[in-house]
C-alpha cells in the first residue's frame, strides 16, 4: 500500500520537489481516472467496512445508494439490484452495519466508492431486524389493530388449510377434526412453506383458497422447525395475503414460542396447528350449546307462560262472587247466540214481508196507474168524437142555411120572380133580342112577350117612345 | 329449508330474541303462541344445521380444481369406502 502515497495525484508541498521526470507525459483525465481504478480496484481487493448508514435512497432499477460513515470519514457505496435482493433486511439510515464489498471508481463523476455485495447488520441478526423492520412497518399501516379481528364463524361450511402435505400439522388438524366435529368440511390448499419461494407460495395458496365457495375460516401454518424454518411466516406477501383474506384466518406456525409476523397480522393465532383445529371447534361447540340452551328456554319459556296463564284464570275463577262466572258466561254466551240467530232470522224475515209488502204495492200502483191513464185517453176521445159530431153537424147546419140563402137568392135573380110581380119581357119575333125601346119595333111588326104565367103573340099597332131617363128597369 | 331463515347466525339471534320476550311474559296468548311456534321452527333449523354438514376432506390443487383428498387425509378407510 505504501506505494499509494507515492502516487503524483497530489503535490506534496512538504517534500523537497519531485525530481524531474525523464520525459514530461501528458495524461488525459480519462487515461489518469483509469490508472486509478486500476490501482484502487486491484490494490484493496475485497473490504469488510464497519459503519452507519446514511443519505440511503433505493432507485426504482432497484440499486441502492448510501454513505457508510463512521466518526471521522465517511465513504459513497452501492448496492446493485442482483445483491439487494438476497438482503434478509432493508438498509436505512441511521443501520449499523458491516458491509462486504470492493472499491470502484465512477468515471464520469470521478468518485470512488464501495461497491457493497453483503450487508450485515451490527450487532442483531439479519433476520431479527428483518422481522422488526416488516413488524413496524405492518403496524403503522394498521394491520395489527385489534378493530381488525374477526370472530370465527360459528358453524364453519367449509375449513380451509393452507400448509405442506407432508407435515406434522395437517395430520395434527385433521386428528382433532375427526375427533371433535366429525362431520367437518375441508379444503386443504398444499404449499411449501420453507426454503426459497416459500412466502409467495403461501400467500398464492392463502389467495386462491378463500375464492372456494363455502370456505368461511382459513388456518395457515407449519409445525415447529428452527427459526429458519419459519421465516416464510415473516415475510410481507404473507402477511398482505392475511390481511387481505376476506374471512378469518388462524395462524398456526411452530410451537407456543414462535411468533411470527403472519400471527399479528391473523385474526387469530393459535400456538399450535392442534389448537387451530380446537378453536374451529370450539366455536361450532359454543354454537351447538348455545342452541340447545336456547331450545330450552324456549320450551321453558312456554310452559311458564301456559301455567302463568292457567293459574290466572284459576285466581279467577275461584274467587267468591266469581265461581259461577264461567256456567253463566257459558250459558250467556250460548243465549247470546240463539238470541242472534232469532234477531236475524226476524229481520230478514221482516225484510222478506217488506218486499212482498211492496212488491203488491207496486204493482196496483202501476195497475191503477194505468186505468186511470186509459179513462183520460178514453175521454179525451169521447171529447173529440162528440166535438167532432157537433162539428160535422154544425157544418151541415151551415151548409143547409146556405143552400137556402143561396136558392133564395137564386129565386131572386131568376127573371120568372120579376114576372111573378107583374112584370114582362117583350122579345122580337124570333125570341132572340129583348125589346128595350118602342123605336126598336115598327107598328106591324110582331113581337113576343113573357108574362109571369104564359107568353103572347103580338102585333104592334103604334110605338111611342119615352124619355131616356126612363129607359130600362 | 324455510325462506324465512337467513342463516344460522340470524336464526340464533332470531331465536334469542323470541325467547327472552317470551320470558319477560306479559304478551297476549296469540301472540305467545305465534312466537313459541316460530321458536321451535328456528331451533329445528339450528340442529338440523349441525347435523347436516358431511364429513369430506378435499384438496385444491395449484389448477384451482377442488378434488377429494386421498384416503391417508381423509376419514378412516372405512368412512372414505362409504363416500366413494
Amino acid at each position: 500500500m505504501s506505494d499509494l502515497f507515492s502516487l503524483p495525484f497530489e503535490e506534496d508541498k512538504s517534500r523537497p520537489a519531485a525530481p524531474p521526470l525523464p520525459e514530461r507525459r501528458v495524461l488525459s483525465v480519462t487515461e489518469l481516472t483509469a490508472a486509478i481504478r486500476g490501482l484502487l480496484e486491484t490494490g484493496f481487493g475485497e473490504v469488510w467496512v464497519d459503519g452507519e448508514i446514511s443519505n440511503c435512497r433505493a432507485w426504482n432499477t432497484g440499486h441502492v445508494y448510501f454513505t457508510l460513515k463512521d466518526g471521522g470519514a465517511q465513504i459513497k457505496a452501492v448496492m446493485f439490484r442482483s445483491t439487494v435482493r438476497y438482503l434478509k433486511f432493508k438498509p436505512e439510515d441511521g443501520l449499523h452495519v458491516i458491509a462486504r464489498g470492493r472499491l470502484g471508481v465512477y468515471d464520469p463523476k470521478g468518485e470512488y466508492q464501495l461497491v457493497c455485495e453483503h450487508l450485515e447488520p451490527h450487532g442483531l441478526g439479519a433476520l431479527q431486524l428483518a422481522f422488526d423492520q416488516l413488524k413496524k412497518t405492518l403496524q403503522a399501516e394498521g394491520l395489527f389493530e385489534q378493530a381488525r379481528k374477526r370472530a370465527l364463524p360459528s358453524l364453519p361450511r367449509k375449513i380451509g388449510i393452507v400448509t405442506s402435505l407432508d407435515g406434522a400439522a395437517l395430520r395434527d388438524i385433521i386428528k382433532v377434526l375427526r375427533r371433535r366435529h366429525p362431520n367437518a368440511h375441508l379444503v386443504i390448499r398444499p404449499t411449501r412453506v420453507q426454503g426459497e419461494g416459500a412466502a409467495a407460495d403461501i400467500a398464492a395458496a392463502l389467495r386462491a383458497i378463500v375464492k372456494v365457495a363455502g370456505v368461511d375460516v382459513v388456518i395457515v401454518g407449519r409445525g415447529g422447525g428452527s427459526i429458519e424454518d419459519l421465516q416464510a411466516f415473516n415475510q410481507e406477501p404473507v402477511a398482505r395475503a392475511i390481511a387481505a383474506s376476506p374471512v378469518p384466518v388462524i395462524s398456526a406456525v411452530g410451537h407456543e414460542a414462535d411468533v411470527t409476523i403472519a400471527d399479528f397480522v391473523a385474526d387469530l393465532r393459535a400456538p399450535t396447528p392442534s389448537a387451530a383445529a380446537e378453536m374451529v371447534v370450539t366455536a361450532k361447540d359454543e354454537f351447538s350449546a348455545r342452541v340447545t340452551r336456547l331450545s330450552q328456554r324456549l320450551r321453558a319459556a312456554a310452559r311458564s307462560d301456559l301455567q302463568r296463564r292457567r293459574a290466572n284464570v284459576h285466581a279467577l275463577t275461584s274467587r267468591r262472587g266469581l265461581a259461577g262466572w264461567p256456567a253463566r258466561l257459558a250459558m250467556r254466551g250460548r243465549h247470546a247466540a240463539e238470541l242472534t240467530h232469532q234477531m236475524g232470522r226476524a229481520a230478514s224475515a221482516q225484510i222478506a214481508r217488506r218486499q212482498r209488502v211492496y212488491r203488491t204495492l207496486r204493482l196496483r200502483l202501476e195497475a191503477r196507474d194505468l186505468r186511470r191513464h186509459l179513462s183520460v185517453i178514453k175521454s179525451r176521445l169521447g171529447d173529440a168524437s162528440g166535438r167532432l159530431a157537433a162539428a160535422a153537424r154544425l157544418t151541415r147546419h151551415r151548409a143547409d142555411s146556405n143552400l137556402a140563402s143561396l136558392a133564395g137568392r137564386l129565386g131572386n135573380l131568376s127573371p120568372l120572380a120579376v114576372l111573378s110581380r107583374g112584370y114582362a119581357v117583350c122579345w122580337n119575333a124570333d125570341r132572340t133580342v129583348i125589346i128595350r125601346s118602342a123605336g126598336a119595333v115598327a107598328p106591324g111588326d110582331r113581337v113576343r112577350v113573357t108574362l109571369h104565367e104564359g107568353e103572347l103573340e103580338c102585333d104592334v099597332r103604334r110605338g111611342e117612345r119615352h124619355g131616356s131617363d126612363n129607359q130600362g128597369f | 329449508m324455510d325462506p324465512t331463515i337467513k342463516d344460522f347466525e340470524s336464526a340464533i339471534a332470531e331465536l334469542e330474541t323470541i325467547v327472552k320476550r317470551l320470558e319477560d311474559g306479559d304478551l297476549a296468548l296469540e301472540k305467545s303462541l305465534e312466537l313459541f311456534e316460530r321458536g321451535v321452527q328456528l331451533s329445528r333449523f339450528c340442529h338440523a344445521q349441525l347435523e347436516e354438514a358431511e364429513r369430506r376432506v378435499e384438496i385444491l390443487t395449484e389448477r384451482g380444481d377442488v378434488k377429494p383428498a386421498p384416503t391417508a387425509f381423509g376419514a378412516d378407510p372405512g368412512e372414505a369406502d362409504r363416500t366413494r
